[in-house]
């Protein structure tokens, strides 16, 4: 092999490397520019979920509430009759705990804004142990509360300490013993959720919701007796919005 | 790596060497990406229904489920995007593929668990709606259908329609398949 063509095939090498080395250069610029991209449009859609699933937080102001016969629950300031939102869960569901738990601050705001008319019913969807019987005493027990505000504490502390699907949970004990955390003071409340008083009136009243309303499930949201789709009703801002829609 | 002496240019090496594959390739990334953005896109409004659709396989801690219900819509849509566009594929199809087999334990063990529940897969919270029967055995099926699709990219990631290629992220991968090494791991992506 002459030197000349050693010489000739090591410039071509070095050349190769050169462009080698570049393309490297290049592909490694624009593999950090697209990671960066991807990792903003990631940061993006997180923050917007994050916001989609953010509660409002209570403004604690104060608005009526009023246990009805029926065992109804009516949250609304005076005068305040429209647009309904119709509330119907059961204590003992999973989604409803978690319902109360996202959006239960936006009801409770927006009826104190006056600007919707809250009506709660609490019915028993369970027709299977242990969650049937835990949803009837703890719904039974929440029928002995027969002040407004303090049925409403009980509702919050019944969600905040809803036993597991799969366990007898809300016990008699328990119960009288949530109630008085939550300030009840209506006369012979032990008893009245020792005795189960208000079963037979809880699942009379259960059966015919369900029937009457056709209810798929719980929660159930019904605005101005229509159903809400559990995407707005989960997402307390959508939920705000359509009620506001709804009062204009 | 790249042998350069032998007189081939670079760019004739991030040619795809089988075209047939890698339309196949590109194929499985529609479908997967398909499912990945649809799934993800249903959930991703309502945060609060997909906590709770994790909550109903009754498989994680509280505070791990609340970090999937919120995560995993995003991871879903992000990976798909990729996928659609063929950017990081092989890496966005093994994601995909751990999120299915990820899917398939899920499901399983509901079903092995007798849990009656949807799968949460497109939306809601997990509850079956009244008089609705668990649908396990199709899910089941249609996430091992897209497990197959996952495994198939990542073996064969070169695909065209892809943006891998038009940036010029597979030149490796391809001398590597040459070396014999099927599609094997290229540590410089």
């Amino acid at each position: 092999m002459s030197k000349r063509t050693t010489e000739a095939a090591r410039a071509r090498i070095a050349a190769q490397r050169e462009a080698l080395r570049k393309q490297e250069q290049r592909k490694r610029i624009t593999m950090i520019v697209t990671i960066a991209v991807v990792v903003v449009i990631a940061a993006v859609f997180t923050v917007w979920t994050v916001r989609q699933g953010t509660s409002e937080e209570a403004s604690g102001g104060s608005v009526p509430v009023t246990v009805e016969k029926d065992g109804t629950v009516v949250m609304a300031q005076p005068g305040v009759t429209a647009p309904v939102v119709d509330v119907f869960e059961d204590f003992q569901c999973p989604a409803c705990k978690q319902f109360e738990e996202v959006s239960g601050p936006t009801l409770k705001n927006l009826a104190t804004e006056g600007k919707a008319k809250i009506v709660f019913h609490p019915i028993t969807i369970f027709s299977q142990e242990p969650t049937k019987g835990n949803s009837l005493r703890a719904a039974s027990a929440a029928r002995c509360v027969t002040d407004g505000q303090q049925w409403l504490a009980y509702h919050d502390k019944l969600y905040a300490n809803q036993p597991s699907e799969s366990v007898t949970g809300f016990t008699a004990d328990e119960l009288i013993k949530w109630g008085k955390e939550a300030g009840v003071t209506a006369p012979d409340f032990d008893n009245c959720v020792r005795e189960q008083r208000n079963v037979a009136a809880h699942q009379e009243f259960s059966s015919k919701t369900m029937s009457t309303q056709k209810l798929g499930g719980t929660p159930t949201l019904k605005l101005n007796g229509k159903e809400l789709d559990t995407n707005v009703a989960f997402v307390p801002s959508s939920l705000r919005e359509a009620v506001e829609s709804a009062g204009k | 790596m790249v042998q350069l002496a032998s007189g081939a240019s670079v760019s004739e090496r991030l040619q795809p060497a089988k075209p047939v594959l890698s339309w196949v390739t590109t194929i499985a990334r529609v479908v997967l990406a398909g499912v990945l953005i649809v799934a993800g896109a249903l959930k991703i409004g309502a945060p609060a229904l997909s906590v709770q659709a994790v909550r109903a396989y009754e498989l994680l801690p509280d505070s791990v489920a609340q970090v999937v219900g919120y995560g995993l819509p995003v991871l879903e849509i992000i990976t798909g995007l990729l996928l659609l566009v063929g950017l990081f594929t092989r890496v966005a199809a093994g994601v995909g593929g751990l999120l299915m087999v990820a899917f398939v334990i899920g499901i399983a063990s509901a079903w092995a668990r007798g849990l009656r529940i949807d799968c949460g897969c497109f939306g809601g919270d997990g509850t079956l709606a009244a008089g609705q029967d668990p649908n396990y055995f199709w899910e089941l099926v249609r996430d091992l259908g897209l497990l197959v699709c996952a495994a198939w990219i990542v073996v064969k990631p070169a695909s065209r329609l892809s943006l891998d290629s038009a940036l010029g992220f597979t030149g490796e991968r391809e001398t590597s398949d040459e070396d014999g090494a099927d599609g094997g791991e290229d540590d410089r992506v």
